[in-house]
């Protein structure tokens, strides 16, 4: 039976095998540089693991610290959910209304779209850097404050607002692809439905809930799991602009498993990367469910 | 994810580490051996000049030099010694060695040398600090290259305005701060880390860890008066918290916001690179303390990782590099202090620095180095670090009082220690 599977593979590949071939790339790819080392994590996972020094297989042992010993752990999983959650609720908004807004005949048209979706072009480091400018004590945000006679805040060293400040850099650099993927979809409605709701009479908002916003339905589901999935992995804008700090305020999930690598726990990091994997594996489920229902 | 990216990195360099060692490793028609040389000074570096003149000497060694900045080595020593090709010569600092010596990760250089650095005995090489630095379990992990020690700079000519004598204990530290501060600017820098707060515990005969190093010893009576000291300096307003969206430290001392702060020799060069207008304004001495003068001891080593495949031809380039007349060129190069006794004692680095009125400011650091404390050598130190760098912060913030974050802090390094 075995032999003539590999006959029936054999021929197979013989008669298609430039095909093969073709597929045999990205597949070879993936096994090495995806596949290989992700094997590696899950088994470093359980082992204390320095790199220098020969694995000791200690069981579940990281991910039980982690998830009951780890205080730092569970606040920058605390921290990290936060910023899943305010970014999440003003990101995609914004998005909307800008994508709605962009989709009119408005003049210059091509050069505001062109200006959203720049910062989303720039490197998150470059944004995270000019961002800290404007966090400075002496920044523009605080010379604003203070002419208003506010007072100043301290951005990024007070630890009531360092998520804030993060969030908002992340916001502001991200929510131009949201734009760009709903004013796709938005130029996608048929102009007839349009044309139909007015010719029932409805008014302005009545369209934008009636036509505008079952036409992107699978988009927004698109736009927000995608967004969690991404927040979730924040990493960039914290590393430049607190390093996690003050007091762990802003240490997020892949920040403290970075410092763990830092400091040679390569195991104790790699459960941190599955734990975070599970996270996001639950959230790609939740897509795949709810675009499978709606079909 | 990260993690991702961090294995694919490590496969990356261990592929390229792979391929480039075979090359380097073939013995091309004369036998050249090639060695790879990573150098974390950037532009002002000391060590690149040095190549010339070591191929000129050395022929059939090719030296293949790599530019790294500070953060960059470091990760890249995580990444190549748990798996890949090292290089041969690598610039560490001081702080990075209890990690990696307790890992094994760098050759003892006693066998390399023969004992010797350029015909002088290592003990007879280096002051009995520098030495004791590089030693660790009896053995010679790197050639100390430069040192770092921290003093007291000060705005002079603000001292001169106001008639403030340069202050030598604690108590004249406060007074000096007071009426040098005008609401928030001449502030003395409070700096949130462990080369600071251990600088205020040593200096009140406390610190980090008890002699064995099994234990904290930071939240001591000793060592929780000293930060007490140093965080008072905060509430009566005479002290500036540094933190991140203050911006560039040198931008403080450029605008007046700093007028005093503690630092390395190293900060000399910055200044004069990046404040020269500031020329004849600061001087340095020797850190104000309460019972002794103490500060911590570190600075940039040359060491050679075990796993590295030339380690004569590495040790010769070491050798080449600590050469008196190229040490000099630590100070000539870098402004960074060289750590070989012999430069130090040289007339081309004991010079009246203009830029410091005139002053001999080397002397300074160099009498610092007596009483300096390199950081303990333990497997854990960087999580240390980072749980004291935790407990400064905790305290700056005023979120806990001194005793309660330096005990919390002791808990947690006692558990570290522990495993």
């Amino acid at each position: 039976m075995t032999n003539t599977f590999i006959m029936r593979a054999a021929r197979e590949i013989r008669k298609h095998h430039l095909a093969y071939l073709f597929i045999a790339v990205p597949v070879v790819s993936s096994i090495v540089f995806l596949l290989i080392p992700m094997l590696t994590s899950l088994w470093w996972s359980f082992n204390d693991y320095s790199g220098l020094q020969p694995a000791k297989f200690i069981g579940l042992q990281n991910y039980i610290k982690l998830l009951t010993d780890d205080t730092i752990f569970l606040h920058a999983l605390r921290n990290t959910t936060l910023f899943v959650l305010m970014g999440m609720s003003i990101g995609p908004t914004l998005g909307l209304i800008t994508a709605i807004m962009l989709n009119q005949n408005i003049r210059l048209r091509t050069i505001f779209r062109t200006a959203y979706f720049l910062p989303v072009m720039t490197s998150m480091v470059v944004v995270a850097t000019v961002w800290m400018m404007l966090y400075n004590q002496n920044g523009l945000f605080n010379t604003v404050l203070t002419n208003l006679g506010l007072g100043t805040v301290g951005w990024l060293s007070d630890p009531k607002w360092t998520l804030v400040s993060i969030v908002l850099a992340s916001i502001w650099q991200g929510f131009g692809f949201e734009t760009v993927v709903y004013l796709a979809a938005l130029q996608d409605i048929p102009k007839e439905l349009y044309e139909a709701a007015m010719i029932d009479g409805a008014s302005a908002w009545q369209r934008f809930w009636t036509v505008t916003l079952p036409g992107l339905r699978s988009v927004v589901l698109f736009v927000y799991v995608y967004g969690i999935i991404g927040s979730y992995q924040v990493f960039d804008q914290v590393f430049v602009m607190t390093s996690g700090g003050p007091v762990y305020s802003s240490t997020s999930i892949v920040y403290y498993l970075y410092t763990r690598f830092q400091n040679l726990r390569l195991g104790y990091s790699s459960a941190i990367a599955y734990i975070l994997f599970v996270i996001l594996v639950l959230f790609s489920y939740l897509q795949m469910r709810l675009s499978r229902e709606r079909e | 994810m990260l993690k991702k990216r961090i294995t694919l990195l490590m496969l990356v360099t261990l592929l390229a580490g792979a391929i480039l060692s075979a090359c380097g490793g073939a013995p091309a028609g004369g036998g050249k051996t090639t060695i790879t040389v990573w150098d974390y000074y950037g532009e002002a570096t000391p060590v690149k000049p040095l190549i010339e003149g070591f191929q000129q000497e050395n022929p059939d060694i090719e030296i293949k030099y790599e530019a790294l900045d500070w953060d960059t080595t470091l990760e890249k020593l995580n990444v190549v010694l748990s798996g890949g090709t090292p290089p041969d010569v690598v610039t560490v600092d001081m702080t990075w060695i209890p990690k990696f010596a307790s890992l094994g990760a760098f050759s003892d250089l006693k066998p390399l040398s023969g004992s010797q650095l350029n015909g002088v005995p290592w003990d007879q090489a280096y002051t009995p600090g520098a030495l004791e630095a590089i030693t660790f379990n009896d053995q010679i992990i790197a050639a100390l290259y430069d040192f770092d020690v921290y003093a007291l700079y000060y705005r002079a000519d603000l001292f001169e305005q106001k008639g403030i004598q340069v202050p030598t204990n604690w108590d004249e530290l406060l007074a000096a701060a007071q009426q040098l501060a005008e609401s928030d600017k001449y502030l003395y820098e409070f700096d949130a880390d462990t080369f600071h707060g251990s600088q205020w515990i040593y200096e009140n005969g406390g610190t980090l860890l008890n002699a064995d190093n099994t234990e904290a010893a930071f939240n001591s009576a000793e060592a929780v008066q000293a930060i007490e000291f140093n965080k008072s300096l905060l509430d009566a307003g005479v002290a500036i918290n540094w933190t991140t969206d203050q911006g560039e430290r040198i931008q403080g001392v450029k605008d007046g916001r700093v007028a005093m702060f503690s630092d390395g020799p190293y900060y000399m060069g910055i200044m004069k690179s990046a404040a020269p207008e500031m020329t004849g304004m600061w001087r340095v001495a020797v850190h104000p303390y309460s019972k002794g003068p103490g500060s911590y001891l570190g600075g940039t080593g040359l060491a050679i990782p075990s796993g590295a495949k030339h380690q004569e031809a590495a040790w010769k380039f070491v050798e080449y590099a600590m050469r008196v007349e190229n040490q000099i060129g630590v100070y000539t190069y870098a402004g960074a202090a060289p750590a070989l006794k012999a430069a130090l004692e040289s007339p081309d680095v004991n010079v009246a620095d203009p830029y410091f009125g005139n002053q001999q400011a080397f002397a300074v650091f160099l009498e610092a180095t007596n009483t300096a404390h390199h950081f303990p050598y333990v497997r854990v130190w960087s999580d240390i670090d980072e749980i004291f760098t935790n407990a400064m912060q905790e305290i700056a913030l005023g979120q806990k009082t001194v005793q309660q974050a330096l005990d919390d802090a002791a808990t947690s390094v006692n558990e570290a220690l522990s495993q």
